[in-house]
């Protein structure tokens, strides 16, 4: 009876650290932001000149290849613009004047002085491609 | 080719009406939900459109990706669960200002605007209309629109659990600043 009780006890224990690590694990799920990407290793690292030309000759493939994966983009700013709640958006010269890459920037960082003109290396996850091919939660790795 | 096509259509109409078509790739669409639950917001600063002055057409084109969340698992779950952006990857508007006659593109001001059109939204297409507003300033031409849309028509489905924290009516804010093509 005693063994019986214990073993019980035992369980209920259990099943509380169970309950209540389910639970933390939920909260926590729950409020995780998107990634830092300046924590997180890039898969690819290109010139906006060549990601779009990817995109142009074959989208489907370049689909496959860089679609939401980490990329490093280094080129020209074209222009820099400032969109809605504090979000920038920086585009990248390319040698088609019709299309750019954008990278969005959730919100601006702090000191951000990246002007047209400036030579930088923009991390961002790779969204898709509308008119241009575009890049979200982008972080700066290489300031002007 | 699509890509091709869409370049021939935007070549097609650059030539069609030289200098009356109004671009930016760069707009902004939002959308918020309140329920007693939560509040839930997204933001996407990516919106391509185009908007002719001379014609009152106008098209909007955004990739879903691009909406982005306060929390990572509510964009993930509105990303894999409810808008299917892999299968269903865009989003696009297409239609007209039908009372283009009261916009002045030419005197600085604010006009009211009616839109109507089709939205495609998770692969279905239905036709809507907006109220909206184009402002006529110094550092150029922007629209407005407030409108409200409902998941369901658009064969969103909400499971149970979660039903009750997200509104039937979602509000779309869209505000886009234009520059010459």
């Amino acid at each position: 009876m005693r063994i019986m009780k214990k073993f019980y006890r035992i369980g209920l224990i259990v099943l509380i650290i169970v309950v209540l690590g389910g639970v933390f694990i939920g909260i926590y799920l729950f409020n995780l932001k998107d990634k830092d990407l300046k924590e997180v290793k890039p898969d690819f690292a290109l010139t906006a000149n060549d990601l779009l030309n990817t995109f142009e000759a074959d989208e489907p493939a370049a689909d496959s290849t860089y679609l939401n994966r980490i990329i490093d983009v280094t080129g020209i700013v074209e222009s820099v613009k400032f969109g809605e709640n504090n979000a920038v958006n920086v585009s990248f010269k390319t040698e088609n004047p019709l299309s750019a890459v954008i990278c969005t920037f959730n919100s601006t960082p702090d000191n951000f002085r990246i002007e047209p003109d400036d030579t930088v290396t923009i991390r961002g996850e790779l969204t898709g491609f509308l008119m241009d091919v575009l890049l979200n939660n982008c972080v700066i790795v290489k300031g002007p | 080719m699509k890509r091709l096509l869409l370049i021939f259509v935007f070549l097609g109409l650059i030539i069609s009406s030289y200098g009356q078509k109004l671009i930016t790739r760069d707009g902004y669409i939002g959308f918020f939900s309140h329920t007693p639950v939560e509040d839930i917001k997204a933001d996407n600063n990516q919106v391509a459109s185009v908007l002719d002055t001379s014609t009152g057409d106008l098209v909007f084109q955004v990739l879903i990706k691009s909406f982005k969340f306060q929390k990572a698992l509510m964009e993930e779950h509105f990303n894999e669960n409810y808008l299917e952006s892999d299968k269903f990857p865009k989003s696009t508007f297409s239609g007209k200002i039908t009372n283009l006659k009261s916009v002045d593109f030419s005197k600085p001001g604010t006009y009211d605007v009616d839109v109507e059109g089709e939205l495609t939204i998770h692969g279905v297409s239905k036709k809507i209309n907006a109220k909206g507003s184009i402002e006529v300033g110094p550092s150029g031409i922007t629209a407005n629109s407030k409108f409200t849309l409902s998941p369901e028509e658009y064969n969103i489905t909400i499971p149970g659990v979660v039903r009750n924290n997200i509104a039937k009516s979602l509000d779309v804010t869209v505000i886009t600043k234009y520059a010459p093509m």
